[in-house]
């Protein structure tokens, strides 16, 4: 169990022992400038998650919800769809927020996560609400029963979330640049090839490079015991 | 102990959003069931996290956190909030061989009965609800048995359910995944050990040497 989860649990037991509804600290940073940490995004998760906080829940919405506009925006949508989408995922936020497990990903990715199939089910027609509990999608992350992560998978999240993005700023610019156009590329890789003016097959190949270079660079950040 | 992956570019086009549904179900299927892939599909996924803490923000529309309230307000109603799910399968489907699991990844899809194709090789047809022309198939092919020899237009996704066949290029076992191409020319032979049940995805129909294997490729839809 990770620290956070085990943190969450022992909140939610206090705070029911006392059947009261919030012990902890939680901090807003009314018109903070600097990026909260993962510690404050947990907490205001936990918040969510355990009691309903809305206060929290602004928080959240506060950081999240233009930069999922914004990232949206930056793979295509317009913004009137870029907006619904935010919205919607913000709802979904709220909605889901007991299901996040801070063993599988950072609240971030765990967003982003979110937001993509969103994305993917508005242009499947899906209905919004009926596409956040659509587990045909992307199921992957509900492991099989016989399929346990391995041991050294689980590395502790914060620190992968971290090291992602060292290895990515670490990478050669070229390969950080193909792995960010894959995520904000519909048409993904043709379109890519055309983008960059190299052959699709030189895409393909610089990714496999820039995968590779990312898990090697993981591997040194955090060295398996 | 699966030995064949997906290969990078597919991995982190599925984590990206942007794999087209018909393939996504089967490398869908298997990271699902690999706990390598799924590691590297999470670190994959890490990306888009880093991407939206990198992005430019952009202006919400006025009362923007107000309507998203509301939306949840609206909806606290008429779901559950806790964000459990609930699983019903609607549709039946085919009996599976003991031992093989249905990958979660094609929950909500059609799956139509057994379908006879030639001695102890069946078929079935998957049809995803949101993109009911991609072409998803079942094959389960017994013991011994091939698959007519074969080239590719287009590409081939397989993911094995159980069972292993061997094709001259190497040996699939359960929770293998195969991506064969124009490069390819095979033929699948299933191994003695027990009856294979794959997932197959095809993006063009399979290009067979026989013409009655093309016949029966063209009512297929393989």
């Amino acid at each position: 169990m990770s620290r956070y989860n085990r943190r969450a649990e022992v909140n939610a037991g206090h705070a029911r022992a006392q059947g009261v509804t919030r012990y902890y600290a939680v901090t807003y940073r009314p018109g903070g400038a600097t990026m909260p940490t993962n510690e404050e995004f947990q907490q205001w998760m936990d918040a969510v998650a355990c009691h309903g906080d809305k206060q929290a829940f602004a928080a959240l919405f506060k950081y999240f919800a233009p930069r999922i506009k914004g990232f949206l925006m930056r793979s295509g949508s317009d913004a009137a769809l870029a907006e619904e989408l935010a919205q919607e995922t913000m709802v979904a936020v709220w909605r889901k927020a007991a299901s996040f497990n801070a063993e599988h990903a950072g609240v971030s990715t765990w967003i982003f996560t979110i937001a993509r199939n969103l994305r993917i089910s508005h242009f499947r027609r899906l209905p919004a609400s009926n596409s956040l509990d659509e587990p045909g999608m992307w199921s992957a992350d509900e492991q099989a029963a016989d399929a346990p992560d391995a041991p050294d998978e689980r590395m502790f999240i914060e620190q992968r979330e971290h090291s992602v993005r060292q290895a990515l700023a670490a990478l050669p610019s070229a390969q950080a640049q193909i792995l960010r156009l894959s995520f904000f590329d519909g048409q993904a890789h043709p379109k890519i090839a055309q983008e960059l003016g190299i052959p699709l097959g030189t895409v393909k190949s610089r990714i496999r490079l820039a995968v590779n270079q990312l898990r090697r660079a993981l591997d040194e950040f955090n060295p398996k015991s | 102990m699966i030995q064949h992956h997906p290969g990078e570019e597919l991995l982190l086009t599925l984590a990206a959003g942007h794999l087209d549904s018909g393939p996504a179900v089967l490398v869908d299927a298997h990271v699902e069931r690999c706990a390598s892939c799924r590691a590297q599909w999470r670190q994959l996924q890490a990306i888009g996290g880093a991407l939206i803490d990198d992005a430019e923000p952009a202006l919400l529309e006025t009362h923007a956190l107000a309507r998203t309230l509301e939306r949840i307000d609206a909806r606290d109603g008429t779901s559950n909030a806790n964000g459990s799910i609930q699983r019903t399968i609607t549709t039946p489907r085919p009996p599976l061989p003991n031992g093989a699991i249905w990958p979660r990844s094609l929950h909500g899809s059609t799956i139509s009965r057994w379908r006879w194709m030639g001695p102890g090789m069946r078929w079935s047809r998957i049809e995803l609800p949101h993109e009911p022309n991609a072409s998803l198939h079942l094959l389960r092919i017994a013991p011994g048995r091939s698959l007519p020899i074969h080239s590719h237009d287009g590409i081939e996704f397989t993911q094995v359910l159980c069972g292993s066949f061997d094709d001259g290029r190497a040996v699939f076992g359960p929770g293998d995944f195969d991506a064969a191409d124009g490069n390819v020319h095979h033929q699948p032979i299933v191994r003695d050990s027990g009856e294979c049940v794959c997932l197959a995805y095809v993006s063009a129909p399979l290009k067979f040497d026989s013409k009655l294997a093309a016949v029966i490729g063209r009512w297929i839809g393989m």
